[in-house]
């Protein structure tokens, strides 16, 4: 997503049959093709209305182009529209840079990320994020930019349903624990550096299937989501150790006004044969002000990521100050039995210029020097297109 | 410059008066006359934020809204969603990150009204002095 994540350095990703990826590309190129013929376009401008009574979809209309296959619409943040196709693609950007204490200087062009969602049917949401990591990047101590940009798909999933509490995802998507991790990339986060427990502790995505919905009680929102890998990566990374088996589940309440609560759960076996290790984490977002903001995780348990138990939280603040520039804390405290414990303080001020701009500059520190979180100050750039 | 100020203020004043007329409007929820449902505000809370997505015959919700930045559009967000502008373009900027588009807007109430009775699956808001015997409305507001 939109910063790398460092990778435990073990031997050998496990030997799961590539063949159900295969099947699922087979699957969503039929499905592809297939459509055109049948398509029912969610949004139907074409209900015999005329110039100016047909919807168009939010935000400034910055390039409009017509073409056999219908008009170009891009909008700044929400992407290009390819006519009525149920097409869109757009994505983000993100620069950065940082000096570490010590000396360590670097920065460039971190990503470059593309979404691309394609809703065929009512009931088809295909989806894919393939991402451009590091097209250009200057390092202290290294002679010139860097430019050895590699390509990798983040995600890759079809989602089917045609009703609110019942929906299946079948591919490669972000594993729902926690909040963080179903937001990572940079223009919708507020500071430049994650959390720990995100990084450290669980795979950033599943590759197997997920039932998920969101139910109504009492007219509120509890979104639930039960999952379990089955797949290999679509672009696997030869330096991370991929568990054998995963499964979880999360439920997330969200009362009108914002306000909401998460619980997640998640079983993992690292090889064949290994005992099964459970993590628990719980979340919440609190809106207590329209100007205020707070978040909070916590895990326990032992991870796919982790030797030994964890118990880690973080607390973040996010205030809105003058105009839409924002000031930003986050304690974390971050807990293994196999490593002493941190203590990591992020301070820092975020501007919104426009909600598809953000730029970020940070100070992060620990109670002690630790090689996860080298203290230093950051600063971003980033765009959604 | 005694007169710039004055006419400043008349301006103000006149404008703020537009406004607190449009906070007064009365609002009406309208949806297709064939759909025979019941709406609380709380539902059309989770339809405009895209998180209801689906009637429960399984047809595809498509909820409509006013240009951002209109009077009535704004009474609509207070009322309804509970949240300024700023924090909803946060809300989906993180949906757009999982393919999810805000509601389609349209130019003008009149246009919601003509588009809901020619779509089943749609739904608007418009001044409840502008429903006419082609939309059924569903919810009043405030």
């Amino acid at each position: 997503m939109g910063s790398v994540k460092p990778q435990s350095h073990a031997p050998a990703p496990s030997g799961r049959p590539r063949t159900p990826w295969r099947w699922a590309c087979t699957v969503l190129v039929t499905v592809l093709l297939a459509t055109p013929a049948l398509g029912t376009p969610t949004l139907q401008p074409e209900l015999g209305l005329d110039e100016g009574t047909a919807p168009s979809e939010e935000g400034p209309l910055l390039l409009h182009l017509p073409s056999p296959i219908g008009d170009l619409d891009y909008r700044a943040g929400r992407g290009l529209r390819v006519g009525n196709s149920g097409l869109t693609i757009g994505g983000f950007a993100t620069a950065v840079g940082e000096i570490l204490e010590g000396g360590k200087r670097d920065g460039g062009i971190d990503s470059l990320n593309f979404l691309i969602s394609y809703r065929p049917l009512s009931f088809v949401h295909l989806f894919s994020e393939v991402e451009l990591t590091e097209p250009l990047f200057l390092e202290s101590g290294k002679e010139g930019l860097r430019a050895q940009a590699e390509t990798s798909v983040d995600r890759l999933y079809a989602d089917f349903g045609s009703s609110d509490a019942i929906n299946l995802r079948v591919g490669q998507f972000l594993t729902p624990i926690g909040r963080w991790n179903l937001a990572p990339a940079d223009p919708l986060v507020w500071t430049t550096s994650e959390p720990l427990l995100v990084e450290e502790v669980f795979d950033d995505t599943v590759k197997g299937a997920m039932l998920w919905g969101t139910l109504f009680p009492h007219q509120q929102a509890l979104a639930y989501s039960l999952y379990g890998t089955f797949f290999n990566p679509i672009t696997p990374d030869p330096d991370a150790v991929e568990p054998k088996h995963v499964a979880g589940a999360r439920f997330e309440w969200t009362g009108v006004g914002g306000t909401s609560l998460g619980l997640s759960y998640s079983a993992s076996q690292k090889h064949g044969g290994d005992p099964w290790h459970s993590l628990v984490g719980v979340d919440g977002e609190w809106l207590p002000h329209e100007r205020v903001d707070f978040t909070c995780e916590a895990l326990f348990g032992e991870g796919p990521r982790t030797n030994g138990a964890v118990n880690a939280f973080f607390i973040q603040g996010v205030v809105r100050t003058v105009s839409t520039l924002y000031v930003v804390g986050r304690y974390e405290r971050f807990d293994t039995t196999r490593e002493r414990a941190v203590d990591l303080f992020d301070l820092g001020l975020t501007w919104v210029p426009s909600p598809a701009l953000r730029i970020k500059a940070d100070y992060e520190f620990a109670d002690h020097s630790d090689d996860r979180s080298p203290p230093g100050f950051r600063f971003s750039f980033s765009v959604l297109f | 410059m005694r007169r710039r100020v004055l006419t400043a203020m008349l301006l103000a004043m006149l404008l703020a008066g537009v406004s607190r007329a449009d906070d007064d409007t009365r609002i009406a929820v309208v949806v297709h006359p064939s759909r025979q449902t019941v709406l609380s505000s709380e539902i059309l809370t989770q339809i405009y934020l895209r998180r209801r997505r689906f009637w429960d015959d399984g047809a595809p919700i498509v909820p409509l809204n006013l240009a951002a930045g209109t009077p009535l559009r704004r009474t609509f967000s207070r009322l309804v969603l509970g949240q300024g502008e700023d924090r909803l373009a946060e809300y989906w900027n993180r949906e757009y990150f999982h393919g999810v588009l805000p509601p389609a807007t349209l130019a003008s109430t009149r246009a919601i009204v003509r588009y809901v009775a020619s779509d089943p699956n749609a739904i608007g808001y418009v001044p409840i002095d502008e429903v006419d015997a082609s939309v059924r409305v569903v919810l009043s507001l405030p």
